[in-house]
């Protein structure tokens, strides 16, 4: 049989398909390579003459042979263009026998001896080779991930440990229980303790934070009575505030409806924004206030906290929620602590289907605001 | 009267703690580090009360509970869990488990006294607001 480039095709068209990027081949009804372009040469190692004339399955891992002269057939009653054996591996086999990954594309040729089969086959080699090293890398940080809140979780519970004892201990020594303590001792047990339980509930926060970030906060949805939260909260917070000269309040409603929400998620909010108040605020009240608005036909409810305090400058209130940041560095060591209060109650009240929103004047006060829908 | 009781617990700081509280405030300790002593102590020992751990080495906490309450010996001693309140479910799971109570962990010292009190009948109760309290 005469090879088909002597029959159709001029040298013009023999020079562009030796140029092509892909190795191509002709082949016809009979499964015989008609045409090789340069690129199928340098692929699959042999000659173009060695190759004019020869089944196509030459070029197949043997273990393919008798499906794809089948896929041949079929591809022949009913010639489309197509890729080839779309989300299969495809394999070429070079004359030295070693295989390589290919991705082939086959289209129809009608010519005066009939149909043909005009093949692009291109070697993926490299592709597959960062592919799987994507793959790789992705199991590998996922493990990373894995490892990570494995490890948060274990540190939290072995630092909290010892931290317990420490403010046990305290207790019991503030308690007088082995014996009197001067006053000195005891102002200076008193900052222990409070410094203790500040680095617990540091703890605490990184914990949580570390939980919501992995998705593995579940949310233990039931109606909760909002107005009983605000109202716990404010109780438990008053003495703090008092202690700094400030006034505590809770503005409550009547209304007890019941909302479905997360109690724990909407009294940690609440603790975290009432403590912010009263550590940024050094003279004047925090005010505790409970109010419900119809938005669209929805019910909305707001929880907000309102304080006379230090107030926020316009140009920082963009990176507020930011984590470990405080508006002013220098207001570290005056006021204490970082920034991950306000960065893990906006996770949670996002978690809520809610929202944080704040408004705030330099030098005058802040007031924030928890808005959760309304759903009874 | 104070109550005879016997905590059970593999941390070395709490232990210490609940057993200085306990005795300051009058009661007798005895204590163990894990859970098949606390079986082999209860069935060798007479105790008005146990203080157990859940999370422990060797046999924890509830299956602890299991052989107490499930051998007639033993099944009317008091037996209270002492366990991490951060964990959801823990309180039902424990009184579940046969457990006749339970007291969160971290102990607070200025309660923790009282919290056990409560599960001893008034005669064996220790004075708890007397002397040495906070103000």
């Amino acid at each position: 049989m005469t090879p088909l480039r002597a029959q159709v095709l001029d040298e013009s068209v023999v020079a562009v398909l030796d140029s092509a990027p892909d190795a191509m081949l002709m082949v016809d009804r009979g499964g015989l390579i008609v045409l090789v372009n340069a690129q199928a040469e340098r692929i699959f190692g042999y000659r173009r003459d060695e190759l004019l004339g020869q089944k196509v399955e030459t070029l197949v891992p043997q273990r393919f042979d008798d499906k794809h002269q089948a896929h041949r057939t079929g591809f022949f009653g009913d010639p489309h263009p197509r890729p080839m054996g779309t989300g299969l591996e495809l394999y070429g086999v070079r004359k030295d026998g070693s295989e390589f990954p290919v991705e082939v594309s086959l289209s129809p040729i009608e010519t005066a001896d009939g149909t043909i089969v005009s093949t692009a086959i291109r070697d993926i080699t490299d592709r597959k080779r960062v592919e799987h090293a994507l793959q790789q890398k992705n199991v590998e940080l996922e493990r990373a991930n894995l490892a990570k809140d494995t490890f948060l979780a274990s540190m939290s519970h072995e630092l909290r440990s010892p931290l317990n004892a420490i403010i046990g201990f305290t207790g019991t020594l503030l308690m007088k229980l082995p014996g009197p303590l001067s006053a000195e001792q005891e102002r200076q047990l008193r900052t222990i303790d409070s410094s203790a339980q500040h680095l617990l509930s540091l703890i605490s926060d990184i914990l949580d934070l570390a939980k919501i970030e992995s998705g593995k906060v579940e949310l233990d949805l039931q109606p909760v009575v909002l107005r009983d939260v605000i109202a716990e909260v404010a109780s438990s917070l008053r003495s703090q505030a008092e202690a700094k000269g400030l006034q505590l309040s809770a503005r409550l409603p009547e209304v007890i409806t019941p909302i479905v929400t997360d109690r724990r998620a909407v009294r940690q909010i609440l603790i975290n924004l009432t403590n912010n108040a009263i550590k940024f605020t050094q003279k004047g009240s925090v005010g505790l206030a409970l109010a419900e608005r119809r938005v669209n036909g929805s019910l909305l409810v707001d929880l907000s906290v309102s304080d006379t305090g230090v107030g926020i400058k316009k140009e920082d209130q963009a990176r507020l929620f930011q984590v470990f940041e405080q508006v002013d560095p220098s207001s570290t060591r005056r006021f204490g602590g970082v920034g991950l209060g306000l960065y893990l109650s906006l996770k949670l009240a996002l978690l809520l289907g809610g929202q944080i929103h704040f408004t705030s004047e330099f030098g005058k006060g802040s007031r924030f605001v928890l808005t959760i829908t309304g759903k009874r | 009267m104070p109550a005879r009781i016997l905590i059970v617990e593999d941390n070395q700081a709490n232990l210490h703690l609940m057993t200085y509280l306990l005795q300051a405030f009058g009661h007798s300790t005895t204590s163990v580090m894990d859970g098949l002593a606390g079986v082999a102590a209860i069935k060798a020992g007479s105790f008005d009360l146990v203080l157990t751990d859940v999370r422990m080495p060797g046999i924890d906490g509830y299956e602890m509970a299991r052989r107490v309450k499930t051998d007639p010996a033993t099944q009317k001693l008091r037996l209270i869990a002492v366990t991490a309140a951060a964990m959801v479910g823990d309180r039902e799971h424990a009184l579940a488990a046969g457990f006749d109570g339970y007291i969160s962990k971290p102990i607070v010292p200025q309660r923790f006294v009282a919290e056990v009190d409560e599960y001893l009948p008034a005669a064996l109760r220790s004075n708890t607001k007397g002397e040495g309290r906070e103000s």
